[in-house]
């Protein structure tokens, strides 16, 4: 693949931990990556222009990454970049944020303990 | 009237007819008496109808011939076949007509039946008393004014007598009629109905119990009263306030296993490809997370544990010197390794106090390691310390720890120590700081929390150095859930749910 076909992958998790794990499997499976700490600099980020998809762990009193997917979704440049969110809760809060019609559901939606597989597969179909 | 009409009417009186004459010698008999006396053959009354050798001490014939009155009295008598019969026995001077009293008529009417009766409605009404009055729940019956009419032993004694008192005054400690009044509404229509209630005893006791109320009526079907059936379900309520808790608490080791997973993973992936690769970085990266996450299964398998026991404390004495070397030597590495200035200090004169040796200790890790965690994830600062200080009075002690890690928000803040609490940059379980804060209360103590999101965080833990004689741990009120606190994000971000445009 030539460098100028590499898809960029916006991380956006605040345990330091986990943004390396996954700008390594990313980063191993083909993609460029760029981390960001929590939703303010994920969306300053994004509004940055060359992603191609977010990953965005809402967990817990992350409040400022389902902030972050209100803007994204309400800003122009933004609102088409795909976001797959990653979650530490069950079934129930998927159907919650299915039945709020204001926003577009995620592209895809993970439960921790990710699968990296299905990941994969995931961002592989949504960006090639 | 003819003598033979009198007759007639002495021989089929429907009662026993006998005469005595001053000796109390039977002198006639009607033909009932004789079928089931016998013929009295110039016998006594007594020997007849009671076969004594002698007369009663108290014989209403007697009676009559001294004072020429009648008299009535209740007589059990034997008949010629062995039945023992009650009867009631009226008397009438039979006077010459100069007044004499010269014989008196004995009327006696067996009574047997009514007697029967009698007993049996005494027994019922005894019966019926000791179910009223000793039923394990509360009863009373209210008329329509909602006055209270009756009540049983346990109604009395709960809740004072009460009698003419309205209910409401009495269960509620209210002025007014409760809205909905299940016992109007059974007045209303004669319906029984069953509704949950708190209500308070005359000791200030608030219980919860289930009442019944159904309708008392009078011979003609109207209804009269009202009885209020109730059932003390506190214990069960109790019960299923702590099944829930415990359904939360396993709710949220299961939400911090699931984070916990994921890290190992992730660390697990970084040491796999970082060994392919003979990347050293990503490996030490990678062996760091594994080792953290398998910390963090330790903390919460302990905080289990200890959720589960929730035992008392096991006082005994202690010095702050001990605990704060100890602290030192089992966090000092750790802050090393971790690039954390770790400092403590005691400032307290007074050294010694009471506590639970284990517990304490546990606690003050969780809290330390929850502020390296929280100096870790920040990246803000260059520098991070964490200090311990030990300070206090002759009546208390209290255990400083300050952190210039990531600090919180005001909303995490508020449910600190709630189940569900873990704050992403702290790294503790969402058991760990509810179980602190569980350890301080039970010994008598208090956790403050102070937190500015991007300065840092001071926990301060007092309890009294000597223990007062044991008041349980309160229970903790769960309200927050990790579900509640993600969908208050999601509100605040994109309006409630409920409010948006049906499908068209």
């Amino acid at each position: 693949m030539k460098m100028a076909d590499k898809k960029k992958i916006l991380i956006v998790e605040d345990e330091p931990g986990e943004r390396a794990w996954l700008a390594a499997f990313f980063g191993d499976h083909g993609f460029d990556t760029e981390t960001a700490v929590d939703g303010e600099d994920g969306f300053t980020k994004a509004s940055g222009g060359g992603i191609d998809l977010i990953t965005l762990d809402i967990t817990m009193d992350n409040q400022s990454g389902v902030k972050m997917f209100s803007n994204l979704q309400r800003t122009p440049a933004t609102q088409n970049i795909p976001v797959i969110m990653i979650t530490g809760l069950a079934r129930e809060f998927k159907t919650f944020i299915e039945r709020t019609r204001q926003v577009k559901d995620p592209a895809g939606y993970f439960e921790k303990p990710v699968d990296r597989d299905e990941l994969l597969t995931k961002v592989r179909e949504l960006i090639g | 009237m003819r003598i033979d009409t009198y007759r007639d009417y002495f021989e089929s009186m429907p009662c026993f007819l006998s005469v005595q004459d001053r000796d109390l010698k039977i002198i006639a008999a009607n033909e009932r008496f004789v079928r089931n006396f016998g013929d009295p053959e110039d016998r006594y009354c007594y020997q007849v109808y009671k076969r004594r050798p002698e007369k009663c001490e108290d014989c209403p014939v007697e009676r009559t011939f001294h004072d020429g009155r009648g008299h009535r009295s209740e007589q059990l008598v034997r008949t010629l076949d062995g039945r023992d019969v009650s009867i009631l026995v009226n008397t009438a001077p039979i006077r010459t007509p100069d007044g004499q009293v010269t014989a008196v008529m004995e009327m006696s009417t067996d009574i047997t039946e009514i007697k029967q009766f009698q007993d049996q409605l005494r027994t019922s009404q005894r019966r019926y008393r000791s179910l009223f009055e000793d039923v394990p729940c509360y009863l009373s019956i209210q008329d329509r004014n909602l006055q209270i009419i009756e009540a049983n032993r346990q109604h009395r004694e709960a809740f004072g007598t009460g009698y003419g008192c309205k209910c409401y005054e009495i269960y509620k400690q209210r002025d007014t009629e409760c809205t909905p009044c299940i016992v109007r509404q059974t007045f209303a229509d004669g319906q029984a109905r069953e509704h949950e209630e708190v209500v308070t005893r005359r000791d200030g006791q608030k219980l919860n119990v289930m009442v019944t109320t159904a309708p008392i009526t009078d011979p003609d079907g109207e209804i009269e009263s009202v009885i209020e059936m109730s059932v003390d379900i506190t214990q069960l309520r109790r019960l299923q306030s702590k099944l829930s808790s415990v359904g939360m608490i396993i709710s949220t080791i299961s939400h911090d296993l699931k984070g916990l997973l994921n890290g190992l993973d992730g660390g697990m992936y970084l040491v796999d490809t970082g060994l392919k690769k003979g990347n050293q970085e990503r490996l030490d990266t990678g062996w760091e997370m594994v080792q953290r996450n398998v910390g963090r299964i330790r903390s919460t398998v302990l905080d289990i544990l200890y959720y589960a026991k929730d035992r008392e404390p096991d006082r005994q004495d202690l010095t702050a010197a001990a605990v704060v070397a100890e602290i030192s030597s089992l966090m000092g590495i750790k802050a090393e390794t971790l690039g954390i200035d770790f400092t403590t200090e005691i400032v307290a004169a007074d050294d010694g106090f009471e506590a639970d040796r284990q517990a304490l200790r546990s606690m003050l890790v969780n809290l330390i390691d929850n502020a390296f965690d929280a100096c870790r994830v920040d990246k803000q600062k260059q520098k991070h310390s964490v200090t311990l200080v030990v300070d206090g009075d002759e009546q208390e002690i209290s255990f400083k720890l300050t952190d210039n890690g990531v600090g919180m928000t005001q909303e995490v803040l508020d449910k600190a120590f709630t189940l569900f609490f873990s704050a992403k940059g702290s790294g503790g379980t969402g058991l760990g700081l509810f179980i602190a804060n569980r350890i301080v209360r039970a010994h008598g103590g208090r956790i403050d929390l102070e937190s500015e999101l991007g300065q840092g965080t001071r926990f301060v833990v007092v309890i009294p150095r000597r223990q007062p004689p044991g008041e349980p741990a309160e229970e903790l009120e769960e309200t927050a859930s990790c579900d509640g606190l993600q969908r208050a994000a999601w509100h605040e971000a994109f309006g409630d749910p409920e409010e948006t445009e049906p499908d068209p």
